[in-house]
């Protein structure tokens, strides 16, 4: 069991982080739209968009951090086109948010095209002084890019404004019970708005890691489902930041056991591993499953449980 | 297309007492209304798809008149649009099916993949010891039951363990195709081939029979099941208490119905609709697994069954339309040299004025 040695893990735990990153911004985001009551599996649109306003605003400008910039900017546009139909609109969410993948997938295609292959500037993994020199610890968690490192910022960060903060209590409570907002003189529905355009713009950025930070290329539908597994993370770390970021690495970990894994020359059919992720999520939702779906915001389940025929 | 519309004069019938009152637009004027509200919808679509290629410098004079030559232009065109639909189709009703008992199957792309490679791994099984229709019946049984299969898993984990089934069934699409790579990439790869990573084709006996040019018996399959799926909605008793458990589970199951058997029988026979849909696509247009067999149609049919709303009729007809605005993708491609995902736009946009702006119905 030679194969089972201290590198694999250190390789293994760094690519899930690496990895799980993209996921970890559109689960964050995903959270507070689920917060405030509208679940959007547009994530993965605003994803799509993200990566690539990112790739072409970094390759046009040569400044990776306006690609950032202009990677928020596209996925809460894209989001904004959700809350629009699902806000204003009253249209079932779950229908909706994907009619909006397929508008970003399209529009990510159609605009896409000249960025495949283009160059770019991009995010290359910078070690942090000394923490870095911790053993194991250090390469794993200290040696990556700054996009990652933002995020170890922004999931502290956001479980205070959720938990914490003024604006957390109105958002959990236009999930929870949006008539009390009503009787106490707020109204829900720009709570609503702000809650799933933050979610788009966090997607965004997520796409923008894919793209000009792991990848470091464009390519059409190059999310993978990534968006969707982001929803997934979301509903079994109960909307939860720090368990949001446990769930997104647990999907870059497994991720990253198959070129890991190759890297050792073992012959691997790659495409049994590459269902692992997925079915890891799924286990993982099998297993928290009951227990979470009693901490689903009530304007949630609505969602999830119905959907209106006729 | 007359099959199709007497399924919906059945399910305006009287038989279905009260919930009739709730399906709404049984009188003429209103479906008139209906259509020409379409077709406003659809025109805004368009227009507001030529804003967006102005953007890409194509002319969008010029790519409509190219998409709809190419569309609807020859009898090969017009028999492509049946082609596509087929799947499509199959793959609506397996939404259409648990979506009237409350549920939300956004996983027909892996029930369509799992049908196709059950259909496959039937033909390769049997080899040549079976004749060619008899292997075929079996295939078309195997595929059946594997979407079922798909479907069901996803249900029965919402039965038991309470997970959202429109998460788990995105999920399982993945595993579906990553387990289809996984078998044309290697055990199942034609040795005999190419190198290419595709199975060996169907022999010629256990291929659907071809009605005209391309077009093949599977729309007869897809239009027979919208047709029969109608009639069970509006004719029998499983229908009927499907749409109660849709309409409010917790009286359905105070009033002592088995809510767990009827979700989860609802998913499976949706399941098997695209498993049957898989199988259209891969014994009566494709003939071998490759990587791009299925290409999206589950999630195309997801939005028919929507833009139809969940009922057969209308879910034929929007399956066609999709069918035709992916067609006039390929035109896009080739005459305006944009990519062929372009028509997402076109196809979004479309939905989303129906949705968002169709009129308010009385039961939603």
């Amino acid at each position: 069991m030679s194969l089972l040695s201290v590198s694999l893990f250190r390789e293994i735990f760094t690519g899930g982080i690496r990895g799980g990153t993209s996921i970890e911004y559109a689960a964050l985001g995903e959270s507070v739209s689920e917060r405030a009551g509208v679940v959007n599996l547009g994530t993965e649109g605003s994803m799509l968009c993200g990566a690539l306003a990112a790739f072409a605003i970094a390759s046009k400008t040569g400044h990776p951090w306006l690609g950032v910039l202009a990677a928020a900017i596209a996925g809460g546009m894209l989001a904004t086109v959700h809350a629009f139909f699902v806000l204003t609109r009253r249209t079932n969410q779950l229908a909706t948010g994907l009619v909006v993948l397929f508008l970003g997938l399209g529009l990510t295609s159609m605009f896409g095209v000249a960025y495949v292959q283009a160059p770019a500037p991009t995010f290359d993994v910078v070690s942090v002084p000394l923490l870095s020199r911790i053993p194991f610890i250090g390469a794993v968690v200290f040696k990556q890019d700054p996009l990652v490192y933002l995020s170890y910022v922004l999931v502290p960060l956001s479980w205070w404004m959720i938990f914490r903060s003024r604006a957390g209590v109105l958002l959990r409570a236009a999930g929870e019970r949006s008539e009390v907002l009503t009787t106490h003189g707020h109204r829900v529905k720009p709570i609503q708005y702000a809650a799933v355009v933050i979610g788009g713009m966090f997607s965004g950025v997520g796409g923008a890691h894919l793209s000009i930070a792991y990848t470091k290329s464009w390519s059409e539908n190059m999310t993978q489902g990534r968006g969707f597994v982001a929803v997934a993370v979301v509903m079994f770390a109960a909307r939860q930041p720090f368990k949001v970021a446990a769930g997104a690495y647990l999907f870059g970990a497994a991720l990253a056991v198959s070129p890991a894994l190759q890297s050792r020359g073992q012959s691997i059919n790659q495409f049994a591993f590459d269902a692992i992720p997925y079915v890891v999520t799924i286990l993982v939702l099998v297993v928290l499953g009951r227990r979470r779906a009693a901490q689903t915001p009530e304007g949630l389940s609505k969602v999830f449980e119905a959907s209106t025929v006729g | 297309m007359t099959a199709a519309v007497t399924v919906d004069l059945g399910n305006a019938s009287p038989t279905q007492g009260p919930t009739a009152v709730a399906e709404g637009s049984s009188k003429l004027s209103d479906r008139v209304f209906g259509i020409l509200w379409m077709y406003c919808a659809l025109n805004a679509a368009f227009g507001i798809f030529a804003i967006v290629i102005l953007f890409k410098g194509v002319n969008p004079v010029t790519a409509y008149k190219d998409m709809a030559s190419s569309t609807f232009g020859s009898w090969d065109s017009i028999g492509d649009i049946l082609v596509r639909a087929t799947p499509i189709i199959l793959a609506a009703l397996a939404v259409s099916v648990p979506a009237r008992a409350g549920m939300i199957n956004v996983g027909g792309e892996g029930q369509l993949l799992m049908g196709g490679v059950a259909g496959m791994g039937v033909s390769l099984a049997v080899g040549d010891r079976l004749p060619g229709p008899l292997t075929l019946v079996l295939m078309v049984l195997g595929a059946a039951l594997a979407g079922a299969a798909w479907a069901g898993l996803a249900a029965l984990l919402r039965q038991l363990v309470g997970i959202s089934e429109s998460v788990t069934t995105l999920l399982l699409n993945y595993i579906a195709l990553d387990l289809m790579f996984f078998l044309i990439f290697d055990r199942w790869k034609d040795r005999d081939g190419s190198g290419q990573p595709v199975t060996r084709a169907l022999p010629s006996s256990e291929r659907l029979p071809i009605i005209f040019g391309r077009v093949h018996a599977g729309i007869l399959i897809a239009v027979g099941a919208a047709l029969v799926i109608g009639l069970i909605f509006s004719l029998t008793s499983w229908g009927f208490r499907l749409r109660v458990v849709g309409g409010n589970a917790e009286a359905a199951r105070r009033s002592g119905l088995k809510v767990g058997v009827l979700l989860v029988s609802a998913m499976g026979v949706g399941g098997a609709l695209a498993g049957i849909g898989g199988l259209t696509q891969l014994a009566g247009s494709e003939f071998k697994l490759r990587s791009g067999f299925i290409a999206g149609y589950g999630y195309i049919g997801f939005l028919a069954s929507w833009l139809g709303r969940h009922r057969p009729a209308y879910v034929v007809l929007s399956a066609l339309l999709l069918s035709a605005i992916v067609i006039g993708g390929d035109s896009l491609q080739l005459d305006s040299k944009l990519p062929a995902a372009s028509v997402n736009i076109l196809m979004a946009v479309t939905l989303l004025m129906v949705f968002g702006f169709g009129r308010r119905r009385a039961a939603a």
